[in-house]
């Protein structure tokens, strides 16, 4: 009498010398490989596989959202530096028309007085002595 | 007749092929391999489908051991990752072989081991087997090839305790049926 385990195994007993040449080969791919691979690339190799492989729809999110936080953020610039870039230069009329101005606006003012600032005064130490006659004296 | 060369769960060197000793990983695959092909070969029915399984099984258990929490769960950690191999090529093919089988269950019988079968009746078993739907045959394999437990069979099958202890009630009913019929034919 056999039971279901010894039919089972017995009739797929010949799949034995396959089985053993796929153990072979994924035990020489898996570990020959990896010592064959310089660290440098076994390294980011290794993040991939379990960092970054394992929750990738959630990198993938992440990558969206900065995406689009940088478009948005390149859209909203501000405009003015550049259109200041654009803009062309005055024209000579232009210049004659404003050193006029300055100058109408210079005789209407007066020229421009300097203010000459007050020397900061002298402070000469005294002895703390010196300074309690002083008072004594007033 | 038993595996070729078995060793005993607490003896798999699991912390070895944790740490990644290729020998730890060469014991532990020659103690499964033919379970393992045994499955999922009886799940797809194609010889060359079945060694592919069982090949990226291997692949997948040295690339995420870091995945399996307990060391004494391996069998069934394995058996699980092959399950999945098999669902995402059905899946690939849009086969749906998963259908719903009721959850009901009145009463639980024996272990299906106690099915002792005659060689004359071998060839008629697994013609047998074979006409069970896929989810109550892949429940009786597992029960079969490594034993498991019906709680390691649900999370092997990402199932319910309670669909697992159905799908066995319904297998082991079927087969019975099936092969009174045969013999009652026979006869």
């Amino acid at each position: 009498m056999k039971t279901p385990l010894d039919i089972l195994f017995a009739r797929h007993q010949n799949a034995a010398p396959k089985l053993d040449a796929i153990r072979r080969d994924v035990l020489s791919a898996e570990f020959q490989n990896e010592n064959q691979i310089p660290f440098f690339v076994n390294l980011p190799l290794a993040l991939w596989r379990e960092l970054f492989w394992p929750s990738r729809r959630i990198w993938t999110g992440l990558a969206a959202i900065w995406i689009l936080i940088f478009v948005v953020n390149f859209s909203q610039r501000d405009k003015s530096e550049m259109m200041a870039r654009k803009t062309p230069l005055p024209s000579p009329e232009m210049i004659l028309v404003f050193r006029q101005q300055e100058r109408l606006l210079a005789e209407l003012i007066g020229p421009d007085e300097l203010r000459v600032a007050e020397p900061p005064k002298l402070f000469l130490p005294q002895p703390r002595s010196e300074g309690r006659i002083e008072i004594l004296m007033t | 007749m038993k595996m070729p060369e078995v060793a005993d769960i607490e003896q798999l060197p699991v912390p070895e092929a944790r740490a990644g000793e290729p020998g730890a990983w060469d014991t532990l695959f020659r103690r499964y391999q033919l379970p393992l092909y045994v499955y999922v070969f009886e799940l797809v029915r194609d010889k060359q489908a079945g060694l592919d399984l069982v090949q990226e099984t291997f692949i997948a258990a040295v690339r995420h051991i870091g995945s399996l929490r307990e060391d004494n769960k391996f069998g069934s950690w394995l058996f699980g990752i092959a399950h999945q191999k098999c669902v995402q090529r059905w899946r690939k093919r849009k086969e749906i072989p998963f259908d719903e089988i009721p959850e009901t269950l009145d009463e639980f019988e024996n272990s299906p081991d106690d099915l002792l079968i005659r060689r004359e009746q071998e060839t008629e078993f697994m013609n047998l087997l074979n006409q069970l739907p896929l989810p109550q045959r892949s429940v009786l394999l597992l029960h079969f090839v490594e034993d498991f437990s019906l709680e390691e069979i649900a999370r092997i099958t990402e199932t319910q305790l309670g669909t697992v202890k159905s799908r066995l009630h319904y297998a082991k009913k079927s087969l019975r049926k099936l092969l009174e019929v045969k013999n009652e034919n026979a006869a």
